[in-house]
């Protein structure tokens, strides 16, 4: 046995790429653009499907999203999980048409709404992929959103590695410091024994969350947070320029050009 | 000048509270005073900060009684919001005080939230203030300790504050960070006129910076008095926990009447009392002196081998950063820790401390070279395996709580490998921590110096052959410190070599027998204590201020310089004095 230092696939890497898709580092198209305009992008690309059962339209928004996504510079870890997904999802709507008793139209059916899902899927990753918490929270102001959710947002991702952090640190205390056993069959007592530390590392972490949020919230306090006069001064700092407007503008002729589509080619 | 803060026949008591926290205080503090609040803990000195942005009494609803008034304003018909933007609040836990991002964010938090148009010129201003505008894009969880305060006084800098509250500066920043914060407070105190209050615990900052020093003591002030003849009521000082500095003992050794401020003063008073060193001085002396006595059972010739305890031949190391870089920390380490060494690791922030005794314990694996521990290559064995030979305590004593009580931690690791006198070794453990009365609470509702006895319990109990500790003196009173230095000291008997990351140069001065300078990726230097405190070079390497009674010795040219005081007394006379020992010698 030996163990070395990996770079990927370690809970290191895990922590790294959660910063690195909360506050978008890796660039790309859509973190240059104006959040209001993100997300009323994603909300075109979110609807436009399930306005179609035409499989040619489909694969065409499919493809749409799937070069949005590419462009937003969506990171491994994401992309990973994404894929997962769908490969089991394609999967299972076999397997069921064939168990079923089905035939290839139950199958397509299924794999239509597994396209669709995806299809949403990919739009909502590219665009929240591509938005740091504070442009999130000052678009969702801009909306009429309650100060309260627009804040929540953004200390949420402020904590996030930090929570990361301390679950790691008091995990590997865990199992430094807990009874050792045999593997199992399969590595399943060891899987088992992972879960409960996992679960009792929460114990530490709720006690010490508590005790420092304490101060969190006597200086929010202090800060004038409640006194909340900042809405118009944060909403300010958004502006919609060419690239938003271009964007939005392609996508909605890209969108009507896949429905065409469905004029030209008619299968099923 | 005029008030800026009166209080008058002040008594709060918090909610649940079965005695008040503040009784009768009456206080008037001028405006431009540089003031220290000092006093035991639980003197209230927390609290009655907290009356002057009003948390007291409308945050916290309790008994109030009486009145404050801050800049002409009656705290209790105002709110905390508009108390506020005169009253500028910096947490002892700053880290928790920061809720955006961004540095930038942080600091135009306050000005945006009160709808100030002018909120970006203001946290410009504010950055630029205290040196910290290269840092406006960072995130906050990249800021090391010291940038970090520096962050949380802007943002509440940010709000043109006529107050500053500063709760226990030093307790979470390394010495220079320390004294580089001091002298911004001070910039604002004496440029842009603003009142700076402190809570401190140490003598040596207050002396050194303070106008003015109110001594608490159960919940009301004891006196107000300026620094000079606060500082010459030393006796007084001690008995509430404040031992003096330690260039005013070094005079009371000699006799002489005089409190200092300054080592600089110090050195000066000395020279004209005719301060010289003993004949009786010498290197030789030093091993067998009164701070070295403990250590006298350690073979120290390099000719006896000591057994190796942990081993790193060329060892590299580093992290990926956010942008996916690899950042080396460590390059082409070598090092070898022998049975008997209390090892000090010192250097400036991410030098590699923390990397090096996770790598040393086995908790990771370098890139580059290897680790053997106890004869294990540590890439050949698990972290769990590994933990029965190097314990590894971390900073935060928090983290290593792991149960309801700290007996159920320390027994943890003794009854999980099933060793058969897991309840006596706790038992033993605990009473030689001196925690026993305490085994059955919660570890996070201890004093800041139980929680690190608690953590060292936890690592003895792990039987090692080396412990290691992060940081385990930062953030401690005074006293508490000391606990735990001597702690550490008698500690030595159950453990082959301890290895200790830190920036108290009192527990390097006062414990350590060997101090491996980090640096540049590499150790840039391998010496004793009093070595390191006798180069300049290397003290401006490692980040760290040698300890005052160390830097006094020098200043007077006394070689080798005392590490303590214990060891000044020893060292130095008055000329007449001198003389007359060597007559009878």
């Amino acid at each position: 046995m030996s163990r070395k230092t990996r770079d990927v696939l370690s809970v290191e890497w895990v922590k790294l790429e959660l910063i690195r898709t909360a506050y978008a580092t890796r660039g790309g198209l859509f973190a240059k653009m104006d959040p209001r305009m993100v997300i009323s992008w994603y909300l075109i690309l979110a609807v436009v499907p399930w306005l179609t059962h035409d499989l040619v339209t489909i694969i065409a928004l499919f493809a749409l999203t799937a070069v949005s996504a590419a462009l937003a510079r969506v990171g491994p870890l994401v992309l990973g999980l994404f894929l997962i997904g769908f490969v089991t999802d394609f999967g299972y709507a076999f397997g069921a048409a064939w168990v079923f008793g089905g035939d290839h139209e139950t199958a397509l059916a299924l794999v239509e709404i597994t396209l669709k899902l995806a299809t949403v899927s990919l739009a909502s990753i590219a665009a929240f992929v591509s938005l740091d918490p504070e442009e999130l929270s000052t678009g969702l102001l801009a909306w009429k959103a309650p100060e309260l959710l627009a804040f929540g947002v953004s200390y949420g991702y402020r904590m996030m590695p930090i929570l990361f952090e301390e679950f790691g640190t008091v995990f590997t205390g865990l199992r430094l410091r807990s009874p050792q056993g045999k593997k199992g069959f399969l590595g399943l007592r060891a899987l088992w024994r992972w879960g409960t530390w996992a679960v009792q590392a929460f114990y530490p972490i709720f006690l010490n969350t508590a005790k420092s949020v304490r101060t969190t919230v006597e200086s929010l306090e202090t800060r004038g947070f409640t006194a909340a006069q900042g809405r118009d001064l944060r909403i300010a700092q958004l502006s919609i320029g060419a690239l938003d407007v271009a964007v939005v503008a392609v996508t909605a002729v890209a969108v009507v050009g896949a429905f065409e589509l469905d004029a030209l080619f008619t299968i099923a | 000048m005029s008030p800026i803060i009166e209080i008058d026949r002040l008594s709060f008591r918090y909610p649940g509270a079965e005695r008040d926290s503040l009784r009768n205080v009456c206080l008037t503090i001028e405006e431009g005073d540089f003031v220290a609040v000092i006093g035991g803990n639980g003197s209230g000195k927390t609290t009655l900060c907290k009356t002057l942005n009003g948390l007291v009494p409308h945050y916290w609803e309790g008994e109030f009684a009486g009145e404050v008034r801050v800049d002409g304003v009656d705290t209790y018909d105002s709110t905390v919001a508009t108390l506020s933007s005169t009253v500028g609040y910096v947490y002892q836990d700053f880290q928790n005080q920061l809720v955006r991002p961004r540095v930038r964010d942080e600091v135009e938090f306050g000005p945006t939230n009160f709808g100030m148009a002018d909120y970006a010129e203001r946290a410009t201003e504010a950055m630029q203030m205290l040196g910290i505008s290269h840092l406006a894009d960072r995130f906050v969880w990249q800021l090391s300790g010291g940038q970090a305060h520096l962050t949380a006084l802007a943002s509440v800098l940010a709000m043109r504050p006529r107050i500053i509250v500063v709760d226990e500066p030093v307790a979470e920043v390394d010495p220079a960070g320390a004294h580089a914060l001091y002298e911004r407070l001070t910039e604002l105190n004496q440029i842009h006129g603003i009142t700076v209050i402190v809570i401190e615990h140490h003598a040596e900052f207050i002396a050194q910076y303070a106008k003015s020093v109110v001594l608490m003591d159960d919940g009301a002030p004891v006196w107000h008095l300026p620094a000079p003849q606060a500082a010459a009521r030393a006796a007084e000082l001690a008995s509430h926990g404040i031992p003096a500095p330690q260039i005013v003992a070094a005079c009371e050794g000699l006799e002489l009447a005089a409190a200092p401020r300054t080592v600089d003063e110090a050195a000066a008073v000395l020279r004209t009392a005719g301060a010289r060193q003993r004949p009786s001085w010498t290197a030789e002396a030093v091993a067998g002196s009164a701070g070295q006595a403990t250590r006298e059972g350690q073979p120290t010739t390099e000719g006896e081998e000591r057994r190796p305890v942990a081993v790193a031949s060329a060892v590299s190391h580093g992290y990926r950063s956010v942008a996916g870089d690899l950042m080396p920390v460590l390059t082409d380490v070598d090092l070898t820790i022998r049975a008997g060494d209390r090892v000090a690791l010192v250097g400036g922030n991410g030098a590699g401390k923390s990397t090096l005794m996770r790598l040393l314990c086995g908790l990771q694996v370098p890139r580059g070279g290897s680790v053997t521990l106890d004869g294990i290559d540590t890439k050949k064995s698990s972290a769990t395996k590994l933990a029965e030979h190097a314990a590894y305590l971390f900073q935060r004593p928090e983290q290593m709580f792991l149960k309801d009580s700290i007996r159920a931690d320390v027994r943890l690791f003794p009854a999980g490998r099933k060793r058969a006198d897991a309840d006596a070794l706790v038992d033993r453990v605990l009473d030689r921590v001196r925690l026993s009365d305490f085994a059955d609470r919660d570890g996070r509702t201890l004093s800041g110096g139980q929680q690190r006895r608690a953590t060292l319990a936890i690592g003895l109990a792990m039987t090692p052959s080396l412990l290691l500790a992060d940081e385990p003196t930062a953030s401690l009173d005074v006293a508490s410190r000391d606990s735990v230095i001597s702690m550490l000291d008698e500690l030595s008997g159950a453990i082959a070599a301890a290895v200790v990351a830190t920036h108290d140069m009192h527990l390097v001065a006062e414990w350590a027998t060997r101090v491996i300078v980090l640096g540049g990726g590499g150790v840039l230097a391998d010496v004793t204590p009093s070595e390191l405190f006798a180069s300049d070079a290397l003290l401006e390497g490692a980040h760290v201020v040698p300890p005052q009674i160390t830097a006094l010795g020098r200043a007077l040219g006394i070689d080798p310089a005392p590490l303590s005081v214990a060891q000044w007394r020893e060292a130095v006379a008055l000329a007449d004095a001198s003389e007359t020992v060597e007559v009878t010698a």
